[in-house]
């Protein structure tokens, strides 16, 4: 029972979202690589983007101001707007 | 005719009543009746909550009603991977008596009208594929089908509305006076036993404070920090409640976005965040300056450091292995507080140093790695002392990533203190000293994981641990005998500030 105890957490949390549906193909969307600035990682999107363009895609760089942050939310509205799917480097 | 479905006493998430009339304007409404004990719930949750979302986009809502307190049923349902609306019911249950529950789980289908379409008793894989398929024919979408699972058919428990009041009371009193064994079946701890946040306890941390009163959003989940629920943090936690202005300002420093707590709760780095007091209120709380000051033994310190990580790991969100991902991390994350010894410090406290009164009482948080104890015996002479502990941070953080631009904090001991005192050292001179004294070629720092300034310099190029003397933050505390100080590595990459703030004056 919770009457007679004040609970620490903000219980309007809301749960996991489900995951945006993914496309069949890559071929004439458009991909952005968001380099989190996370070492080496923009090595890594560079390959990655290789592969996207021999897919069919096009692409376009994005980059976090910082990695321990969350995105700047006028980077996220960008990446939403001109974007058909997003792969993040998210580590070293 | 069908059967008209009851108006719902339940309440939700969202301020605004969960209706049936709002359930359904979509077409049709799924109610699932469920309790947080019942194992056959749990498994309906799980086989259908990762289609409620698709559900709901085709016009049939989704509604988990427990027969538990709001809070259970939020975290049984995240834990179940429920996707739809999350309700709660009290005691005596009237939303389950007026759709005449004997057992949960129980599904009802009602039609965008009010009408109850079809029900199905405990988990029942065919009949709730029917029951889906009739939906479908309610709504404007197509509903996706009930995936086949193991096993088809499954039994469930009874409904709380169907016990006689004395057991149902029986079952719903807090764990039969074991109240420290229901904090850890709510998830209410750190690990270790707490003190149960009951409305009098919160209420006497409050002491006449507004409880609704908003401090902000603790990272990473950004659970809404309310000064109540910063109340149930400092007496989960053990603190007295004259300890918990120390405790605001702690959550008020915390949350200021230049600490980036965020980056600090989710790192898998293992470091914590250091609470620092400065004031007359190290002594009005009887905190400990001395022997022990980074150990155990003194309430104040141990409560008030806790406060602020269950703060952290409860109302953020960042509990080890769910948001936290630190890789080890260390016991300064269950709690991290230290006072300074001003009264015994050859220097300006860190609070003066850092703009405030010597009158004022302030915290400060820095984020630190675990405590690396310093030996020196035997240094005759400051200059040795000072090379001594400056070397001792050489390996903190890697052995090789220099230069390091986070602050790293050394806790100097009393009678190492007295040599600084005795020569005339200012804290300025000591770090600026330290800063000058630890250096290495670049070529010795050319193994595995190292800067990109390493790699650029000139192979003989000095390169500094520390990228500035600023970079190295002294207090002074601990036991007058014996000759240990600590220094405490830094939490890097996450271009955070130290931040100070005044404990609420009297």
């Amino acid at each position: 029972m919770t009457a007679g105890y004040v609970s620490p957490f903000d219980d309007r949390v809301n749960p996991d979202q489900p995951l945006a549906p993914r496309p069949a193909s890559l071929a004439g969307l458009s991909v952005t690589l968001l380099d989190i600035r996370k070492n080496r990682g923009a090595e890594f999107l560079d390959r990655i983007e290789v592969l996207l363009r021999d897919a069919g895609a096009s692409t376009h760089r994005a980059v976090k101001e910082i990695f321990s942050r969350p995105a700047a939310l006028d980077l996220v509205d960008d990446v939403a707007t001109h974007s058909h799917a997003v792969v993040e480097a998210l580590a070293d | 005719m069908p059967e008209r479905a009851a108006p719902l006493q339940i309440s939700g998430i969202d301020p605004e009543p969960l209706t049936l009339a709002g359930l359904v304007t979509g077409g049709a409404a799924l109610l699932l009746f469920v309790s947080e004990e019942c194992p056959t719930c749990a498994l309906t949750m799980r086989n259908l909550g990762p289609l409620c979302g698709a559900w709901q986009q085709a016009g049939m809502s989704c509604t988990a009603i427990f027969e538990d307190p709001l809070d259970v049923a939020i975290r049984t349902a995240r834990r179940c991977g429920w996707t739809g609306h999350v309700a709660a019911q009290a005691p005596p249950y009237q939303t389950s008596r007026d759709y005449g529950l004997i057992s949960v789980p129980s599904a009802f289908l009602i039609d965008g009208s009010g009408a109850i379409q079809g029900q199905v008793t405990g988990w029942d894989q065919a009949a709730l594929g029917r029951l889906v398929e009739h939906a479908s024919a309610l709504t404007a979408g197509a509903l996706r089908p009930v995936p086949p699972a193991q096993p088809p058919t499954k039994p469930g428990c009874s409904s709380k509305a169907a016990l006689d009041p004395e057991l149902a009371a029986a079952i719903d009193a807090p764990a039969a006076g074991d109240e420290l064994e229901e904090m850890f079946e709510r998830g209410w701890t750190d690990g270790l036993p707490v003190v149960p946040p009951t409305t009098e306890r919160v209420d006497k941390m409050l002491s006449g404070r507004d409880g609704a009163a908003l401090l902000g959003s603790v990272p990473p989940a950004m659970g809404e920090l309310t000064l109540a629920r910063l109340a149930a943090c400092a007496v989960l936690a053990g603190c007295r409640p004259e300890y918990f202005p120390v405790v605001v300002a702690a959550a008020q420093a915390a949350l200021d976005p230049a600490f980036n707590l965020h980056g600090q709760a989710v790192t898998t780095q293992p470091a914590g965040q250091l609470v620092v007091v400065n004031g007359p209120v190290r002594h009005r709380l009887n905190m400990n300056t001395g022997m022990g000051a980074l150990g155990p033994g003194n309430r104040a310190n141990l409560t008030i450091g806790r406060a602020l990580r269950l703060m952290v790991t409860l109302t953020g969100g960042a509990m080890p292995g769910t948001l936290d991902r630190s890789t080890l991390g260390h016991m300064g994350k269950v709690g991290f507080c230290i006072a300074e010894d001003e009264e015994v410090s050859p220097w300006e406290p860190l609070s003066v140093e850092r703009g405030f009164a010597a009158s004022q009482d302030v915290v400060t948080l820095i984020g630190c790695d675990a405590p690396q104890s310093i030996s020196d015996h035997r240094s005759r002479t400051p200059e040795d002392l000072a090379w001594t502990l400056a070397w001792a941070a050489a390996s903190t953080w890697s052995t090789n990533w220099w230069p390091l631009t986070e602050p790293s904090v050394f806790v100097i001991c009393p009678e190492h203190a007295a040599m600084f005192r005795e020569h005339g050292w200012s804290k300025q001179r000591l770090r600026e000293f330290m800063f000058a004294a630890v250096r290495r070629p670049a070529r010795e720092l050319r193994r595995g994981e190292t800067t990109p300034l390493v790699h650029q310099s000139d192979p003989a190029a000095e390169i500094r641990k520390w990228s500035s003397p600023e970079a190295i933050v002294l207090l002074v505390a601990g036991g007058a005998a014996g000759r240990y100080s600590a220094v405490l590595g830094p939490c890097t990459g996450m271009g955070y500030q130290i931040v100070s703030a005044e404990v609420e004056p009297r």
